[in-house]
């Protein structure tokens, strides 16, 4: 195959490839090869993405190139032959008109902070960065919505909300930094999404740009369009169906008031009961964290919050309400807590004493590289009072394959997120941190859970999609990809095993995720 | 008469239909609790009725995780009795719970007052089974709370009318019951000055989980079904609140003192057992009753005082949930039983369009089916969603008519 056959061709890699950082390090250093690589996009659709967007917006050059070769999954890399970066639906649209006539495949990218490879160019092509198209277009307090671009930063919404009394509520830990857009294609949660759900349960309406170049408007401003919900199927379809270039979000009212509080606990054991008995008692907090011992460890030396290094595990709570039954509830959680064996529950005294105690909460992962070289972060899900169950799991694993394991992760929703611990250059650790994995995820499955409940199946937990689903749930959801990507090139190898032919049918994880997130 | 499958269970349907399928290719037609049927598709002889009141069963209660596992011919009163035993809820309100069924609830993505402060079925369905037009039993999501794998399949059930799949099971999240509610019944002078306190709830210092406007005559048929004297004799705005009984008692002081100053012209509140009357009247009120023409409309909740107006001067019983922009109305009969209402169908629905809206139809009577455009201005995702009706059931044998409007 070569440029005279009309498909791109990648020198260094086809589909996403297995490397270990030795591998990695050669793909760096062969830049040149890449050159040439990027030469055989068909010279007329480099020519034709010239001519619709400016030059600044249309890279080719290797050395930029590497940036995209990954998103927050490390382990499989490749780089896109093209990013481009349109600054209007007319550019996202003629774009992917492009491609099709050349047929290369193409695929979205935010901020990239995706942590299951969302963002993994299989077989490369064009990378269309929507980073550039970040405006707020409007924001109407009366019928509770804002109108937003998809590049724009989650944390920059919140910012121009202040002071309104209104919020757009799913929080992702990593809303410094996504964007609204890959928020919508994974259906994000974050801490405050236990009491407010997640990015669909705010999402009212989009503009997409479908495979075929087609823009189409799904939803709006108004609620309960008739037919069926198309917004709906398309936040969380992993840009599998279509280019999100504009999102009508719900704005959700303020609190009145809230608590936040932080119960200490000598064992994980006790603060994993006590998340079962606050939800078995039928509160819904608004948030509800737990950190145990490891990362309370990294959290305090990256913070120095005083959080007591000998814990077992502490737990993040915060209730939300009237300011007339705020201290009720928190009473409430907090008698559970002592109950269940808690040695002492603080409450945050001050918005400043809040707002370090969530920043704590939301840098933790930044804080691990304190901890270890590499690590890996699994995303499962289960019920909520199997929480002790799997946390003993969690630490039987831990001990079994001798892998160092930490935790922090949104636990009133059942969702947890280990970290494995270890050091990419050993390769028997490798191994062991991804049995280890396995079997984690593994167990969440026995429980009645999932295996991912907000990072997004991606490329990198493909292989458990006919463990979670039978063929016949594949079947149909098959249906619904070619439906609207009848071609499969938009976005291939991702979520849908075996789907669209596009080389990576067939790909064993190898080396675990290096890059976590809560 | 059109033939009758009465399954007993999901693999006893998924081999009928596949059956179906491969061999005389009937159409099909999913059957609740009939309260929603005749907006969902005409009347046909060759058409199967597929009953799914035998597909009842409680699959899987863990009540501590808040989460309900049922089949979909459970009824929804059934269903809320089971929880109510768990101080637990589906805070959705349904209309005719005796006889509605989950499945035509989620069908019909069926709601009432409380979803200004709940949200609808989108926000509690974590999980759904049902049978494709091929016979494939298949399910989407799951049983956990939180949960990204897949597509997600559940809204696609949601408002789907039978035409996607036959629902067969679905999984919810629930919240727990509150203690208390109550509600502010007032009346104004006009719709406008309604719209003047609907602002000022905006920044209310209570957080109100209902927020209704009706037309008097709406009003009076509320009032007269919770058996209460209220005032009716202007538009009338209810606002209801849950929470402890303290909260309860100063959210409705609190909102009784922000809305004086608006021109209210009378103010009751009904708590606790005097409220739920009314709550109940106010969530039956969509059940189409004598009157030949019931419609969904759905709007910026900006627009909808002006609908409002609109509508009263036509005569029309309606009902806002304001905070949503959603209305329902049913259109009376002219005086004398005379022409037909399709000036004011035609009317109301122009207003919709220019307000960004939409109006459908959920009910005529048989004497107006074939004369009335049920569905609307199609909507400009009409064409994906024809698609993929075509790509789940290529042979249109799963509701048919409903597309093109029941009907037709
Ligand atoms: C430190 C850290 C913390 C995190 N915490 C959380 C958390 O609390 N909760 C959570 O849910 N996730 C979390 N994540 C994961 C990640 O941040 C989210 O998945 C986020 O939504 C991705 O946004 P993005 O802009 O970076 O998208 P990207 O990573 O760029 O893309 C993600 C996926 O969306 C697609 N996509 C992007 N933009 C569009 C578009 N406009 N239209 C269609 N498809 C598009 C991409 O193709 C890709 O498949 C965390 C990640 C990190 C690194």
């Amino acid at each position: 195959m070569g440029p005279s056959d009309g498909r791109p061709v990648t020198a260094h890699v086809r589909g996403p490839s297995l490397r270990d950082e030795t591998e990695t390090a050669s793909v760096m250093m062969t830049a040149h090869e890449i050159t040439r690589a990027s030469a055989s996009v068909p010279v007329g659709l480099l020519q034709e993405l010239r001519g619709i967007l400016s030059a600044a917006a249309v890279v080719d050059e290797p050395q930029r190139l590497v940036v995209y070769e990954c998103d927050g999954f490390v382990v499989e890399k490749n780089m896109p032959d093209v990013v481009v970066f349109p600054e209007s639906t007319e550019e996202v649209a003629a774009v992917v008109r492009a491609c099709n006539r050349h047929n290369v495949p193409f695929l979205p990218r935010g901020a990239g902070t995706s942590l299951a490879g969302g963002c993994l160019p299989v077989g490369g092509g064009i990378m269309i960065a929507l980073t550039r198209m970040k405006a707020i277009h409007e924001i109407n307090l009366r019928d509770r919505y804002a109108v937003v671009d998809p590049g724009l930063v989650n944390v920059h919404l919140t910012q121009k909300l202040k002071g309104s009394g209104y919020h757009y509520a799913p929080d992702p830990s990593s809303q410094g930094a996504c964007t609204l857009g890959g928020n919508f294609a994974t259906n994000s949660g974050g801490p405050h999404t236990l009491k407010y759900g997640v990015t669909v349960n705010h999402v009212l309406g989009a503009e997409v740009v479908l495979a075929n170049g087609d823009v189409v408007m799904l939803g709006g401003p108004t609620e309960d369009i008739p037919g069926y919900d198309l917004t709906g199927l398309f936040v969380g379809s992993e840009g599998t169906l279509g280019i999100c270039t504009r999102l009508w979000v719900r704005l959700t009212r303020d609190p009145a008031a809230y608590r936040t509080m932080l119960a200490v606990f000598e064992t994980v054991d006790d603060a994993t009961v006590a998340i079962s008995e606050i939800i078995g008692a039928g509160i819904v907090p608004a948030a509800l964290e737990m950190m145990d011992q490891g990362i309370i460890e990294a959290v305090e030396a990256a913070f120095h919050f005083g959080f007591p290094l000998d814990a077992g595990a502490v737990l993040l709570m915060e209730v939300d309400g009237l300011e007339l039954e705020v201290d009720a509830e928190a009473t409430r959680m907090e008698s559970i807590c002592t109950a269940c064996g808690a040695r002492e529950v603080r409450r945050a005294n001050s918005p400043e004493e809040r707002l370090k105690l969530w920043k704590c909460r939301k840098q933790a992962f930044g804080a691990i590289g304190r901890l270890s070289p590499s690590y890996c972060t699994q995303d499962g899900v289960v019920p909520r009072t199997k929480l002790p169950q799997i946390l003993q799991h969690i630490q039987d694993v831990s001990r079994r394959y001798d892998v160092r394991i930490v935790n922090v992760f949104h636990a009133g929703d059942g969702n947890i997120h280990p970290i494995l611990l270890f050091d990419e250059r050993d390769p028997d650790q490798v191994e062991r941190v991804l049995a280890a994995s396995d079997e984690i995820l593994s167990r969440c499955i026995d429980l009645g859970g999932s295996v991912t409940g907000e990072h997004g199946i991606g490329v990198e937990k493909i292989n458990f999609m006919s463990r979670l689903f039978s063929p016949d749930d594949l079947a149909v959801m098959g249906l619904i990809h070619d439906c609207y990507n009848p071609e499969g090139r938009l976005s291939p190898g991702k979520m849908l095993p075996v789907l669209a032919g596009c080389g990576n049918e067939h790909m064993p994880r190898r080396v675990p995720g290096r890059k976590a997130a809560l | 008469m059109p033939s009758v499958f009465t399954p007993s269970t999901q693999t006893e349907l998924a081999r009928f239909v596949a059956g179906n399928a491969a061999g005389s290719r009937q159409r099909l037609r999913p059957i609740g609790g009939r309260t929603t049927l005749s907006a969902n598709v005409a009347n046909s002889e060759e058409i199967c009725e597929i009953r799914l009141g035998d597909l009842k069963s409680l699959v899987d209660y863990p009540a501590r995780d808040m989460t309900v596992t049922v089949e979909a011919g459970m009824t929804v009163a059934e269903l809320q009795s089971i929880l109510q035993k768990e101080k637990q809820r589906l805070p959705v309100d349904f209309a005719q719970a005796t006889r509605a069924t989950i499945g035509g609830a989620v069908a019909m993505n069926a709601s009432g007052p409380r979803r200004a402060g709940h949200g609808s079925l989108r926000d509690y369905l974590i999980g759904v089974s049902a049978v494709d037009a091929q016979g494939r039993l298949f399910h989407g999501g799951g049983r956990v709370v939180k949960n990204v794998a897949g597509y997600d399949l559940c809204k696609l059930a949601i408002g789907s009318r039978g035409t996607l799949a036959i629902l067969t099971q679905f999984t919810f999240k629930l919240r727990p019951l509150p203690e208390a509610e109550g509600l502010i019944w007032t009346t104004f002078d006009t719709f406008a000055e309604i719209e003047n306190v609907l602002e000022r709830l905006l920044v209310s210092a209570a957080r109100p989980v209902a927020v209704e406007v009706l037309t008097p005559p709406a009003a009076a048929v509320i009032a007269n079904a919770a058996h209460a004297s209220l005032p009716i004799d202007r538009p009338v705005l209810v606002i209801g609140v849950e929470g402890t009984e303290s909260t309860v008692m100063w959210q409705i002081e609190q909102l009784r003192r922000e809305m004086v100053p608006f021109g209210v012209q009378d103010l009751q509140t009904c708590t606790s057992e005097a409220a739920s009357p009314v709550w109940s009247a106010l969530t039956e009120f969509q059940t189409p009753a004598d009157d030949p023409i019931t419609f969904q409309a759905n709007l910026r909740p900006s627009r909808a005082m002006e609908f409002l107006t609109l509508a009263h001067a036509a005569g029309v019983l309606a009902q806002c949930h304001a905070a949503n922009g959603l209305i329902v109305g049913h259109i009376p009969a002219e005086p004398g039983g005379g022409t037909p209402p399709l000036g004011t169908l035609t009317k109301l629905r122009e207003f919709a369009r220019t307000a960004g809206g939409n109006l459908t139809v959920r009910h005529a009577d048989e004497n107006l089916s074939s004369r009335i455009d049920w569905l609307g201005d199609p909507e400009p995702s009409a064409t994906l969603m024809r698609q993929l009706k075509k790509k789940l059931d290529p042979h249109e044998l799963l509701n048919p008519t409903w597309f093109d409007g029941a009907g037709k």
